[in-house]
Parts: C-alpha cells; structure tokens; sequence
C-alpha cells in the first residue's frame, strides 16, 4: 500500500519553514510522476516521528495541499493524492506553467540552442508522456 | 481567564536591587503549545521562567499559572508541573534508580514504569551514585524527574547545554512525543536555535528584559525576510524601511531585514528607487543576529514588533 522507501528529508535550520519544505517536496514527487494519483501519502504521526518535528508542523503541510487540490482526505486512511485536475482557465493553467519555461528557456541559450532547437527538446519530451 | 491558557503573564517587571532585569512582560502558553525562549545570555530568560515557577517574587505585574498565583502556588498545581533549571542539585550519595524512587514517592502521579524507560533510553545507570555522573548525564537525571509524573506544562532552562548530539536528539524526540498530547505544553529556553526550529511552534525573543518578538515559527519565517536591494542610482542616506530589523546602505545596495515581506512591499520597492530586489529565507539563527545587530535600529523596530 505504502512505498517504504518513500521518505522526505527536511532541514529545520533552513530559511523555508519546514511545513512549506514538505509541500514542495509533495509537488515535485508529483510533478515526477514518483506519486500519482491515488497514492497514500504516510501519516502525519509517522512522519512527524521520522523526522522528528513537531506533528503540527506535518499537519499542516497536508492541509495546505489538500486546500490547493493536491491531496485528497480519506476518512480513516489518511491523505491520497488526489486526480490531477485541469482547474482554471487555459490562460491561467499557462501563466501557471510559465516560471517553469523560463529556465528551460534560458539554460537553451545558454547551450547555444536555436528557438527551434529548444521547441525540438520540449517536443520529444511530450512524444515521451504520450500515452 | 481562559482555561485553555496555562499561564498568563502580563505586564511582569522584576528588578534585583536597582537592576531592572524583566520590563513588562506579556506572555500568554496556551495549552498544547510547545514555546521556545530564545535571547542571549543574561536576556532575562532564567528570570522570566523562575518567576512563571514562583521562585522568584515580581516587582509588579501579574502572573497566572493553572489560574493560580505562582507564590502561592497550591501542591496540586506543583504536581503538574516539571521543570529542570540550569543549576542542577541532586543528590551525590543516592544511586540513580534510588534517586528516581526518592523523588517519584512525592508525587500521587508518578509513571514509574515511564521513569525507567527514559532511563535505559537515555543510558543512565540505575546501580550507580549520582556524584561522579557527567554534567550531561547529571541533566538527563534530571529531565528524567521532570518528566516522570508527566507534568502538564514543562519547563526546561536550557535543557540540552550539556548534552551530546545523540543525547540531545534522543531528548527531543521525548519532547516531542510529550509535544504530541494536545493538553501538554512546553516552554524552554534554549540558544541552540536548531532545536527550537524542530520542535517549537512558537517562538519569542527575549531582549534586555523585554519580549521583542513572539510569533508562531512558521509565520515568522514566512515573513522575516532579508532584502537585498540594487538600485539604479545611489540610495539617499534617509533610505529606511518601516520595522525594518536592520538596515545597512552603500551606495546604491542596502541590505534590510524586514519582519513582514510582502509582494506589494517588494513591488514598491523595485519601483520607486528602480531597483532590483533579492529576497532571501532566513534560519531562525539568522534572525536572532538579525534581531541582536544594529542596537539603535532595533530599538525603533522593537515598540510594533512585539
């Protein structure tokens, strides 16, 4: 049911609340593909005794996730990734989109690559999630 | 009073002689809450808990601990407290576990059977006398008494100085599971800021006898922020921003630390002095020196911070 390997690292004396460090360690396993949907994510008292941090603190970055849509509450389970959702209109799902293209943009440019060049990149990436 | 707060303290003062070591206290420990006390040496902070303890009298203010006056504190309300100061006492001729027994046969709610856990999980010897234990093992003893009637509200005055990595670890995690009761709170007074960042929800800053900061740990690091700021053309000498902790200008850079960095703030900024603003997170380290740098600054910031 659970991935055991499935483990989040944090750095209480980083400037990032420890809360937000778990979030954006959620968005990028889903962004990876490591989680999809449907899968449980551990309990907020495993992960708080794993880590050994405050339970609120892992409380909390659930909550913030399940707000934005992300995770789903299951009642006496736990907390599920949710299915993605296409929410929002295409002009906002693309401003979302945007942060994310600068710096494959840049680092193109960097590498000397043609406008075209770096569309062939984003292209065969897209042939490769075709399902 | 709120029976969910477990102790109140407002507009505490306490002087020692002509010393004025505490002025005007405000501090409210809901229950649940696990507080970290962070300041300097000699910020006031033993002072402060010892007054919350009533082992030491105010000069003026008031102080409420389970609704109670701590000077008169009843022994029922001393039964749900736990506490462990900076000077340490026991007693060099008793062995260990004797000296559990001794202390435990005072209190009607003594977990006897948790007592003897922390102590093979903390690796005190039960069969040996105190005196020639370590300074560090001599505080685990004595978190261990604290802890062994599972007090309410716990009070730890510098908890983990003389303890070793692993030992502090393994410290934190009995705090944390303490932390885990919804009706049991903590404060503890620590400058070890990393400790405080895994375990405290809350945070305040003990200053020359004053509070200067108090706020929940993630919204003060969501909000204190470090500026720095390239302008276009030099920056006036008159350059400041509101509350800022901190503000240093050199030609057209300043570096400021703010307790409330907003988008809107940094929008302003770039566009009235035409510049480019780096933002940057800081550790809760970062911030006690942030809060402990430029005296005169601070003490402008200090009146709307707290």
């Amino acid at each position: 049911m659970l991935d055991p390997s499935f483990q989040f690292a944090v750095n209480p004396s980083s400037g990032v609340p420890i809360y937000r460090q778990l979030m954006d360690q959620v968005r990028a396993m889903i962004a990876s593909g490591q989680l999809v949907a449907g899968d449980l994510l551990p309990s907020v008292r495993q992960t708080a005794d794993e880590l050994s941090i405050n339970m609120m603190t892992v409380s909390k970055a659930w909550s913030r996730l399940e707000s934005e849509g992300l995770l789903e509450r299951e009642r006496g389970t736990g907390m599920r990734v949710a299915p993605p959702l296409a929410s929002g209109t295409v002009r906002e799902r693309k401003l979302d989109l945007t942060p994310l293209a600068d710096p494959l943009v840049t680092r193109g440019q960097q590498l000397g690559l043609t406008d075209e060049q770096i569309l062939d990149v984003v292209r065969s990436v897209l042939r490769g999630k075709k399902r | 009073m709120n029976t969910e707060e477990v102790v109140r303290v407002s507009g505490l003062c306490k002087s020692f002689e002509a010393r004025q070591v505490l002025n005007e206290i405000d501090l409210t420990i809901p229950e649940g809450s696990v507080v970290g006390l962070l300041g300097k040496n000699g910020a006031g902070k033993s002072t402060l808990l010892k007054c919350v303890l009533g082992l030491l009298k105010p000069t003026s203010g008031s102080i409420r601990v389970f609704n109670e006056e701590p000077w008169h504190l009843s022994s029922e309300s001393k039964s749900r407290i736990g506490y462990v100061g900076q000077d340490i006492n026991l007693y060099p001729w008793m062995k260990v576990g004797n000296v559990v027994d001794y202390v435990g046969s005072f209190y009607p709610n003594w977990n006897s059977g948790f007592a003897r856990k922390l102590l093979s999980r903390w690796d005190l010897p039960v069969d040996e006398r105190v005196g020639p234990l370590s300074q560090g093992q001599q505080q685990k003893l004595a978190l261990v008494l604290a802890l062994g009637h599972e007090p309410q509200l716990l009070i730890l005055d510098e908890p983990v100085a003389a303890l070793d990595p692993s030992a502090r670890r393994e410290f934190l995690r009995t705090l944390l599971e303490i932390a885990h009761d919804p009706q049991r709170s903590i404060v503890f007074s620590t400058h070890i800021t990393s400790d405080v960042e895994r375990v405290a929800d809350r945070v305040v800053f003990v200053k020359d006898g004053r509070i200067v900061y108090d706020s929940p740990l993630d919204v003060m690091k969501d909000g204190v922020k470090r500026l720095r700021i390239s302008a276009s053309s030099n920056l006036p000498d008159t350059f400041a921003i509101r509350d800022a902790l901190r503000c240093e200008v050199r030609g057209r850079h300043a570096l400021v630390a703010v307790p409330d960095a907003s988008d809107s703030m940094l929008r302003e900024l770039e566009a009235r002095w035409d510049a480019e603003v780096l933002v940057e997170d800081l550790s809760l380290e970062e911030i006690f020196l942030e809060l402990h740098s430029t005296e005169p600054l601070m003490a402008a910031a200090t009146g709307e911070a707290s």
